[in-house]
């Protein structure tokens, strides 16, 4: 279902091992995580529409530690500066809290907001029916409470849950998940632990129900049987999830 | 970007739908291209690469400094694109930031693998000095000069070359201090004394352009303004993906992806062999250009590459 709150609700701040190569000290031997999961199993997963009382749309994801809230404004009247055009614009913002890290964030936008805001764009550029709102902007503002791993992949999700909610037309929803690569295992939806010491990421966004993919970043170094294996296993866990995305959305409705 | 009139912009579009593209090439031919090595005399290493009318230049300079407490045997390596006015107006200002963004991190994707170094192109270890105290950090700047398309294969291109072309002094430990105390070195200032880099892992990018129903390798700029999605692929010289980006944002479906990874591999062994063949053409070259104008002046004993210096200062005696 899709409440199936994250059980441990500790304040606990978040700890930064930097330790190399400890692909053995995450996985035990028993082929179980950290936080008790197998290697292809998504952390436990909250979402929520409507967080925000103002917004058109917005929703509240909750993965493991990452805590995630997007608001959707609009559509509304383009900024006056701007150039007419006769598709409609989205605005993506992405920023995190200063209390994300566990360093105290500066205000202001970082190069890694930059980055996320131009990349979840992209991601949802494909699904959003631009050429049905002409002349308008749409505005998603993506806030990260709390990062704990898989940031990007969570704000994608969320914020096409919170389009969804604003009543904004797309062809799909996106559902986006995460994967690192350590040595030769991969493990899905990665932790912040986890992704401090992985020898490779993969991010994958897709429309599932059109077997589309919106975006996409690969780093590290992938043999041809690892990567194939990989891009499988991100296509089925966001099968799984944009599952559990329908499922939330015909709960609030 | 290009303003194409509605039937030039049919003409691209039509063109590739039929696997004809208007400077006769085949849909997955690169253009030729031409390196140049050591043109920054104040860098460690520097390489210009011509594409076409698409035209960057890479330095990479390295630096002194504390290794990350996180990571205490490896340099850091920061990789920063400028998108210059003078190649286009609007990347005047902060115009050009976009972009630049988009390619710093998309090379920085490629180029030095996952959270933990594995998988990077360079060895980051091979830059540690004395494990948590000194390391060398490289700074590598790429700059755009003119841009005709497909500007992050290029940069790539040039990065590699500056790479190869990199020279690191070496650094003589006096004291090997204990935990606390601050390390005594010295850098040696015999040129001859210096220490390259093996970039033969460095990968090459290859951006798979889709328009209309097919895709595209090396496009024009023209050709990009009728892009709905890019794919940019690194390919070393193993056959190992090193990085994927996507640009453009219509979605992509599995299969054509799945297509153009392949295909990102077959080119990539061509362009792989291409690359290593101009760069040691430009290191032979600037041999030769060197001694022919240190004949005229002693002046230039600054431009020459860094790995001729040591030689000539022995002619000079």
């Amino acid at each position: 279902m899709a409440q199936s709150r994250v059980s441990s609700y500790s304040l606990e701040s978040q700890r930064v091992s930097l330790a190399r190569g400890s692909s053995a000290s995450l996985i035990s031997p028993h082929g179980t995580r950290e936080d008790g999961r197998t290697l292809h199993e998504c952390r436990a997963a909250f979402l929520q529409t409507g967080a925000v009382n103002a917004a058109a749309g917005s929703a509240y994801a909750e993965f493991g530690q990452t805590k995630v809230i997007v608001s959707v404004f609009g559509p509304r009247e383009s900024k006056k500066a701007q150039a007419y055009s006769d598709i409609g614009r989205l605005n993506c913002n992405v920023s995190f809290a200063t209390f994300a890290g566990s360093v105290r964030g500066r205000a202001g936008q970082g190069v890694e907001e930059k980055e996320y805001s131009q990349m979840l764009y992209k991601a949802l550029e494909g699904a959003v029916t631009l050429h049905t709102f002409p002349k308008t902007t749409v505005d998603v503002f993506a806030l990260v409470l709390q990062s704990g791993g898989g940031d990007l992949p969570v704000v994608i999700t969320c914020a096409s849950l919170a389009l969804a909610d604003a009543g904004i037309v797309m062809y799909d929803l996106v559902s986006a998940v995460s994967l690192s690569s350590f040595d030769t295992k991969l493990l899905l939806d990665a932790t912040l632990d986890e992704e401090n010491s992985q020898d490779g990421s993969l991010m994958l966004a897709c429309m599932t129900s059109r077997n589309e993919i919106t975006q996409l970043s690969l780093s590290g170094e992938w043999p041809q049987g690892k990567l194939s294996e990989g891009l499988k296993l991100c296509l089925d866990a966001c099968n799984k999830l944009a599952g559990l995305m329908r499922i939330q959305l015909r709960i609030s409705v | 970007m290009v303003g194409l009139s509605l039937a030039e912009k049919k003409y691209v579009e039509g063109g590739i739908a039929q696997g004809l593209r208007s400077d006769g090439r085949g849909l997955h031919d690169f253009r030729t291209f031409s390196v140049e090595l050591a043109i920054i005399p104040q860098a460690n290493g520097s390489a210009r690469v011509r594409l076409g009318a698409t035209d960057v230049i890479a330095s990479v300079k390295a630096e002194l400094g504390r290794p990350l407490s996180g990571r205490p045997n490896q340099g850091r390596v920061e990789i920063n694109i400028e998108c210059s006015p003078t190649a286009a107006p609007q990347f005047e200002g902060r115009g050009g930031e976009e972009l630049s963004l988009e390619l710093s991190r998309a090379l920085h994707r490629s180029l030095l693998g996952g959270g933990s170094g594995a998988g990077a192109a360079i060895d980051l270890s091979a830059l540690s000095v004395i494990e948590g105290k000194l390391c060398w950090n490289l700074f590598i700047d790429g700059l755009v000069l003119s841009s005709d398309g497909n500007l992050l294969d290029v940069l790539a291109i040039a990065i590699k070359a500056a790479l190869s072309n990199t020279g690191i002094p070496k650094v003589e430990v006096t004291s090997a201090a204990a935990a606390e105390q601050e390390a005594n070195f010295e850098i040696s200032d015999n040129p001859d004394d210096f220490s390259q880099f093996d970039t033969s892992r460095v990968p090459v990018i290859i951006t798979l352009t889709k328009v209309g129903r097919t895709y595209i390798i090396d496009a024009t700029e023209e050709e990009e303004s009728q892009m709905s999605s890019a794919v940019s692929i690194a390919v070393n010289s193993l056959g190992h993906v090193c990085g994927i980006t996507k640009r453009g944002g219509a979605g992509l479906d599995t299969s054509v992806l799945l297509d153009m990874i392949s295909v990102s591999k077959e080119v990539s062994k061509s362009l792989l062999a291409t690359v290593d063949a101009e760069i040691m053409a430009a290191e032979s070259r600037n041999g030769n250009f060197f001694i022919l104008v240190l004949v005229s002046s002693h002046y230039f004993v600054h431009v020459a590459s860094p790995l001729f210096k040591s030689q000539v200062q022995a002619w000079l005696g």
